[in-house]
């Protein structure tokens, strides 16, 4: 560690920093601040001597507790659900030729570009008594009277079916870049395919593995609107609290302490994940000491294994189809809908065609201008937030400080605290906030939600970029600058197309913080949205995001054209 | 042309700007109150769908024209944009929000928003009673039994509780303008009030195991649409056209002891600075043109004692006689009790 390399460590953390000081370090002070208040005020100025009494109330009361775990264990169980799914399609995906690839990906995207009610509405007719999983359970003699819907299971299938994208994205860049020759060398040594992924393609995917399982894990544990639809009010997730005693209540300094209270398990929870992976990829930090190998047992790992292959290609197979079936759902259902005569969208079943739902999109005109200041938006968005992420990502992966670890976790906090909490927050600072204009103020925020994902994802890319290449460019004379342009950001292409596709949907589809910070001026597309399910939802929603899921295939389709979203080398 | 002032005329240019400085409150408070410019402009926080529709039509559109101003909406649901008019109290980026019952009344006892001013808006002195409180009620949309006529017939808030509908309940959420009316009328009929709610909380215990519990009229529909329950609480309005168009077995009762008051409020804000316009803005809305497009669209009963109602319209709106014997609550008190009620519901009922 050169003192040279410590100061460009430093300077490249700078950029992202600073942003999230300007922006979202005030909000998070401002909650902390309410957290620490005792009794709930709207008006009061807020108290500078801690009171540490909504804790206590919080971690003494068996029922907070209580719903604490149940929105962890819901996390956890959604997590897992998506990495089991997750796996196959990332592979199936990385697998596939390149011009099919952007069809593949739309596919991936569909819940992402799909209005939130919209998709949840789907999971409740799915799960529904004469719902279509119902009728598949009864054979099997698993029916119920009542349906799964308003379950826990219901919340977990909703979220799983929203997050798995995010899960499928970040394993995807891992497993893109893995050499293929290595699954050939162990096959030609006699390994099963079962023992390869094992083997292989796991530990060589464990950097995507923790981007993905981080950031499903903060999101589903701190989601709130499918668990409130889906629910039905029997499944309570903290993010429900703290929505009702924020908004409902008036009462911010219980909704602010139980905010930081799932920060600080959503840290927990970052850095556990960080370490587990660090620990089972020994050969990313080969100047370490290597501590006893911590590989899975073996003995466990060969019923594993013989289970995997036993069940082999079908079970592979099934979670492939079952994951696609999932994404795929909520298109059949607003592809229906978007055409259907119904008096509301809640409407099961087609009644007659129509297409005065498109109709109503383009004559109101508020939905277009709605439309097109959320691609604005976005678009700025996502420029700043790479621009900002792409040098923190080189400074987790290659140039360590002391104290980098606080600023890699201050980094992520924005993904842990519930968007609620920052809309109250901000809502504090709307006095300084309304002084700038509303496009630069809807931007510094949506950055601020967006570059956590931007920083996790690169990290993984820019970990296995091939320094050999840069090292040979140098050689043949090539400065820093052109090695920059012409090695590393071709090699980055697919990261950045990857997180420049979220980092446009988190923006595009954001509507918690937004519905806070919006004006006359400047409303978009889902705070619109919101604002008519919040009356009665209209099938125009449906007519919107079938729309969205067309012009997504078309532009992926352009994009993959002139941007390749494979590794330059990759075949 | 001088380009000096001399002495007495520097001091004769300060003593007309110490008299201007002086008399300039009471020009801006007279421009506040009593003009409309052209040019100016109004923001107004209000619900989407088939409001903003209705609002754009009847109110905005004629206004803009009459008066050469711009109105601006801002969209969106009532808890965000009640939370923003509280941290906003005295400098208001809305001119008028919309708000329910208890919110209005509330904000109005806060600071936040305006006490109804009878005497400036025209429409508004034929207001009935309860449309007088927390601002300008411009809709009555009380909430009652709603309920699978197939499976049993409601005439009291008691019939909630006899054994045909016995693990066949959707409650009602609560807060919410239907969580509330649930466990008030549950007070209520069976000898509490709001003031004692414990006897509601625990005759709402005994309906235990419920269906589910509701949290949105389009989520109870999708439940009737499903079979997943038969009777619930529920804004009688919508569930009119929810039944017409969708589920003819569902029927909306009129129970003995009245529907449960709920109303849309008009609430201009504490430090509007386009007072008149606010005021225009709200009398078009008690005017025909506006109160009957919501009756015959939405089936959002007028507030207003003046109109003529269609005859085919009239079995389906709350009117007359029936508005007095809407029930209303102590709101000041149920809201200051919200945070532990809701605590309570949630772990003695929705658990």
């Amino acid at each position: 560690m050169t003192r040279d390399r410590v100061w460009l460590g430093v300077l490249l953390s700078v950029p992202a920093t600073a942003w999230l000081a300007v922006a979202f370090a005030a909000p998070l002070v401002v909650v902390a601040l309410l957290s620490l208040q005792e009794t709930a005020d709207p008006f009061a100025a807020l108290s500078l001597v801690p009171s540490f009494k909504q804790f206590a109330d919080i971690l003494g009361d068996r029922y907070f507790l209580g719903i604490i775990a149940e929105t962890i264990l819901l996390g956890l169980g959604v997590t897992v659900g998506a990495v089991v799914l997750g796996y196959p399609l990332a592979m199936w995906l990385a697998g596939l030729p390149q011009r099919w690839r952007s069809v593949a990906f739309a596919v991936v995207l569909i819940p992402l570009l799909t209005n939130v009610v919209v998709r949840s509405l789907g999971i409740v007719l799915l799960l529904a008594p004469d719902g279509l999983f119902n009728g598949f359970m009864r054979p099997f003699g698993l029916a119920r009277p009542q349906g799964y819907v308003f379950t826990h299971f219901a919340v977990a299938i909703a979220l799983i079916q929203v997050f798995l994208p995010f899960m499928v994205l970040s394993l995807y860049d891992s497993l893109a870049n893995l050499d293929g020759r290595l699954k050939e060398a162990a096959a030609s040594l006699g390994a099963s395919r079962a023992r390869i992924f094992f083997a292989v393609t796991l530990p060589l995917s464990l950097q995507g593995l923790r981007a993905g399982v981080t950031i499903v894990f903060l999101l589903s544990s701190t989601a709130y609107v499918s668990a409130t639809i889906l629910g039905g009010k029997k499944v309570w997730t903290t993010g429900m609290i703290v929505w009702q005693e924020a908004l409902q209540n008036l009462n911010a300094p219980t909704a602010a302490a139980l905010a930081m209270i799932m920060l600080a398990w959503g840290i927990g929870f970052a850095f556990l994940a960080e370490r587990v992976v660090r620990r089972f990829s020994p050969w990313l930090a080969p100047d370490r000491p290597r501590r006893a190998s911590l590989a899975l047992p073996a003995a466990l790992e060969r019923v594993l294994v013989r289970a995997a292959d036993m069940s082999g290609q079908a079970l592979w197979l099934a979670l492939l189809a079952l994951g696609i079936l999932l994404l795929l759902f909520p298109l059949m259902l607003v592809a229906v809908q978007s055409f259907n005569d119904v008096p509301q969208a809640s409407v099961a079943g087609f009644r007659a065609f129509t297409f005065k739902w498109y109709a109503a999109v383009f004559e109101v005109g508020a939905y277009l201008r709605a439309f097109e200041i959320s691609v604005q938006l976005a678009a700025a968005s996502v420029a700043c937030a790479l621009a900002l992420a792409l040098p923190a990502a080189f400074v987790l992966v290659r140039f360590g400080y002391p104290g980098r670890g606080a600023v890699q976790a201050f980094w992520m906090l924005p993904l842990a605290l519930p968007h609620v909490a920052i809309g109250v927050g901000m809502l504090r600072l709307l006095q300084w906030y309304i002084a700038i204009p509303p496009f630069m103020g809807l931007l510094l925020v949506h950055v601020v939600l967006i570059v956590p994902f931007a920083i996790s994802l690169l990290r993984s890319s820019v970990l296995q970029l091939d320094t050999a290449l840069e090292q040979a460019a140098a050689s043949l004379g090539a400065n820093p600058v052109r090695v920059f342009f012409l090695i590393v950001l071709p090699n980055l292409a697919p990261g950045l197309a990857v997180a420049g596709i979220i980092g446009f949907l988190i923006s595009f589809g954001e509507v918690t913080v937004t519905s806070f910070l919006t004006t006359a001026r400047l409303t978009t597309l889902p705070v619109r949205i919101y604002a008519e399910a919040s009356f009665s939802l209209e099938p125009t929603v449906h007519a919107v995001s079938t729309l969205l899921i067309l012009a997504t295939v078309a532009l992926l389709a352009i994009v993959n054209r002139f941007v390749k979203l494979d590794r330059v080398w990759a075949k | 042309m001088k380009k000096h002032l001399n002495r007495r005329q520097f001091g004769t240019a300060l003593l007309g700007a110490g008299a201007a400085t002086l008399a300039s409150p009471a020009i801006f408070g007279l421009n506040a109150v009593a003009q409309i410019r052209r040019g100016d402009e109004l923001v107004v926080g209000i619900w989407g769908g088939a409001q903003e529709r209705i609002t754009r039509q009847h109110i905005v559109r004629p206004l803009e024209e009459k008066h050469g101003v711009k109105i601006n909406y801002v969209l969106g649901g009532t808890p965000e944009r009640r939370a923003r008019a509280y941290q906003e109290r005295g400098r208001p980026s809305f001119d008028l929000l919309y708000l329910n019952i208890f919110e209005s009344r509330q904000a109005v006892k806060d600071g936040v928003t305006q006490a109804p001013a009878l005497d400036r808006v025209p429409n508004a002195k034929f207001l009935y009673e309860p449309a007088k409180l927390g601002g300008y009620g411009v809709a009555f949309n009380p909430v009652t039994i709603v309920y699978d006529k197939r499976k049993g017939t409601v005439t009291s808030w008691k019939d909630l509780w006899k054994p045909e509908w016995k693990g066949r309940i959707a409650w009602p959420s609560y807060p919410g303008a239907q969580g509330t009316a649930g466990l008030l009328m549950a007070a209520q009929v069976w000898g509490g009030s709001e003031r004692n709610v414990d006897v509601g909380f625990q005759k709402i215990r005994e309906l235990k195991p419920f269906a589910a519990i509701q949290g949105s009229q389009d989520q109870l529909y999708t439940m009737f649409d499903q079979g997943v329950a038969d009777i619930s609480i529920e804004f009688g309005s919508f569930t009119r056209s929810y039944a017409e168009t969708r589920n003819a077995n569902i029927e909306i009762a009129n129970p003995v002891e009245g529907q449960a008051l709920a109303q849309n409020v008009a609430c201009p804000t504490v430090g509007t600075t386009k007072q008149a316009l606010v005021e225009a803005f709200v009398d078009l809305h008690l005017g025909e043109a506006c109160q009957l497009a919501y009756a015959r669209e939405i089936y959002y009963s007028p507030t207003v004692s003046n109109l003529t109602i269609p005859a085919d319209l009239r079995p389906k709106l709350v009117l007359g006689d029936d508005v007095k014997k809407l029930v209303d609550f102590d709101w000041d008190y149920v809201i200051s009790q919200q945070t532990a009620w809701s605590s309570r519901f949630n772990r003695e009922i929705a658990g």
